[in-house]
């Protein structure tokens, strides 16, 4: 019997003991059984992975980005969620704005969520510099309410969202999956508008070292990838993490954040 | 979709952002400002995020993580609401238990559903998707036109006749003897493994003419069920009962033993309330009860119309859906460790 594989998470939600109890039962069936451990963010689940106390972590897309940087390149993904694959960031102000896109925020307040989350804070400033808009032509409110979970909890984006609605901002920021859970702009007809969407980018991964071989590596991403939406016992898992189908990862997707990241001048550590 | 001029915008960032914090299953409560408007845009929030709003009380919506459990998830298959349908025959009885839950007694008004009612709920039955008939009393072998009862029953479906089995004489043996054995199972009742116990409950010489009895339904070549019905404090004491029960030639799985029920004339046993019952349904000449065991108590009728059928079964359903989603949200309000 070989020793389990030890996945790290982030613990964003009470959901994840429940999502990762159902991948960790689904791995014990074999022939790759694999174990987990939380962490309450990813600056420290990253340091766990280079330390050797994890063989894989699930990391965002900065936590990815942030691995590369502190091993020169020689970290390796795995697999992520085909909604990993199109994620994308969402401009939003009150309904009847007149925004046009980006341009439009010039002069005009913009809340972003907290500082680490690469959909509602990093990559937004890049897009706005990539529009032409020098520091200082957009008023950022920044909101910090869930640093350390890169935005995972979403939390920060409601929080942009209200600061439109309370006037205390003029657009907010956010990540796909927040403008889906609030049901777009269909359940709240004439609440907020989106006046520009990103193009789709990478957003999690499974990032492991070099040191895990191929052969523990190959069996585990086999598994993974067999997980199935139509089988009844995998079904709630993949729906609670949100995906239909694990994919092998785009890399490409993670080339705006690292143009960034570092244009931004971003830490490669926490 | 929800009216743009009323709308609170920030119910559903309030409701993303507490749902997101729970655990599946789990449940929180969110004030609503009491308007139509709110009711309906936590609906639909609820409806396409696939969370499920279990109810909404004194302008409270309490809305759980995640779909609506199976409430069948823990059942049997044949515990299932609507798979068995029991009838109560009548309710008139040679025998005066002190704890029959229905009242039943040589003075017990017979209040019988009579073959005709019988044969439409068997035929309804079949089309509700009810696998199994359980035809009980009162003691139904006191119906004179009982073999035709049980005839339009066995005709549909897999039917259960409960029956004292002190009757099996003459005529009635005679009526016994024209029931289809392959459709049909005698669940008689017997107390204990010497006369004492059983005849306590149940009348002098009881025990006796109940065994005697289940030889009879033995040698007509009928499989017999038999049911105990016990003091909770007898439960320790089961395996000299079940020895009988084997030398009698019943099968374990024919030994069906049940606690006493604080119903009918009873005055001591389990306390069975609709919430802490799984629903049987049952149908009298009165109406449609929540479980046999309540059969004559209002506090467990469901409706007094017996048809459609499907439409009492559908509400029963219903019901306890709704009682399970309240005592699966209770349950997570109030942990007791």
């Amino acid at each position: 019997m070989t020793t389990p594989l030890i996945i790290g998470s982030v613990a964003y939600t009470p959901n994840v003991v429940t999502i990762w109890e159902g991948i960790r039962e689904y791995f014990g069936e074999g022939p790759t059984e694999m174990d987990f451990v939380l962490f309450s963010n990813y600056g420290r689940q990253v340091d766990a992975l280079l330390a050797g106390q994890i063989d894989i972590a699930w990391n965002t897309n900065l936590a990815w980005v942030r691995t590369v940087a502190q091993t020169n390149g020689q970290c390796r993904a795995l697999a992520q969620r085909d909604t990993d694959t199109v994620f994308q960031t969402i401009f939003v102000a009150r309904t009847g704005s007149a925004l046009g896109g980006l341009e439009g925020l010039k002069g005009r307040r913009l809340a972003l969520g907290s500082q680490d989350s690469a959909q509602a804070a990093i990559l937004p400033v890049h897009y706005l510099r990539q529009a032409g808009l020098a520091e200082g032509d957009v008023e950022m409110l920044r909101i910090n309410s869930d640093v350390g979970k890169h935005g995972d909890t979403g939390r920060s984006e409601l929080d942009a969202l209200r600061a439109v609605i309370d006037d205390k901002a003029d657009a907010a920021a956010l990540g796909i999956n927040t403008w889906e859970a609030i049901g777009r702009d269909e359940l709240m007809p004439g609440a907020f508008e989106v006046f520009w969407e990103s193009p789709t980018y990478s957003h999690c991964n499974f990032t492991a070292l070099p040191t895990l071989s191929e052969a523990r590596v190959a069996p585990w991403v086999e598994k993974l990838l067999a997980m199935d939406f139509g089988n009844p016992a995998h079904r709630p898992i993949l729906e609670m993490e949100g995906l239909r189908q694990w994919v092998l990862p785009q890399l490409e997707g993670y080339v705006s954040l690292f143009d960034a990241v570092k244009e931004q001048g971003i830490s490669p550590r926490w | 979709m929800v009216n743009a001029a009323s709308i609170n915008r920030r119910l559903v960032l309030d409701l993303v952002e507490r749902i997101g914090g729970l655990s599946q299953g789990a449940t929180v409560a969110v004030p609503l400002d009491g308007s139509d408007a709110d009711l309906a845009l936590v609906t639909a929030w609820c409806q396409r995020s696939g969370n499920d709003l279990v109810e909404v009380v004194d302008s409270v919506a309490t809305v759980r993580r995640g779909g609506r459990p199976d409430p069948y998830a823990h059942l049997e298959p044949d515990q299932i609401p609507g798979t068995r349908l029991w009838m109560y025959t009548n309710f008139d009885c040679n025998l005066a238990c002190d704890y029959c839950c229905v009242r039943s007694s040589p003075q017990a008004r017979r209040r019988a559903l009579g073959v005709d009612r019988v044969r439409r709920l068997a035929s309804e039955a079949v089309d509700a998707g009810v696998s199994e008939l359980i035809l009980t009393g009162g003691e139904p072998f006191l119906l004179p036109d009982l073999d035709g009862l049980v005839a339009a029953c066995t005709t549909v479906l897999p039917t259960t006749l409960l029956t004292n089995a002190m009757l099996l004489r003459g005529r009635r043996l005679e009526m016994l003897h024209r029931m289809d054995r392959d459709r049909l199972v005698l669940q008689i009742s017997l107390d204990s493994p010497t006369p004492h116990l059983h005849d306590r409950h149940r009348g002098a010489r009881s025990w006796e003419r109940a065994v005697a009895g289940i030889r009879t339904a033995q040698a007509e070549g009928f499989r017999v069920r038999v049911a105990a019905t016990l003091e909770p404090a007898r439960f320790s004491e089961l395996e000299p009962f079940r020895a009988f029960l084997d030398d009698l030639g019943i099968a374990r799985d024919d030994q069906v033993i049940r606690a006493l029920a604080h119903r009918g004339v009873s005055h001591t046993g389990l306390e069975l309330t609709v919430e802490s019952l799984i629903p049987e349904i049952t149908i009298t000449a009165d109406g449609v009860y929540w479980h046999p065991v309540s059969a004559d108590d209002d506090d467990q009728l469901v409706t007094r119309e017996l048809f459609p059928l499907r439409a009492a079964i559908e509400e029963v359903k219903r019901r306890f859906i709704a009682h399970r989603a309240r005592a699966d949200a209770a349950a997570r309000w109030f942990p007791c460790a």
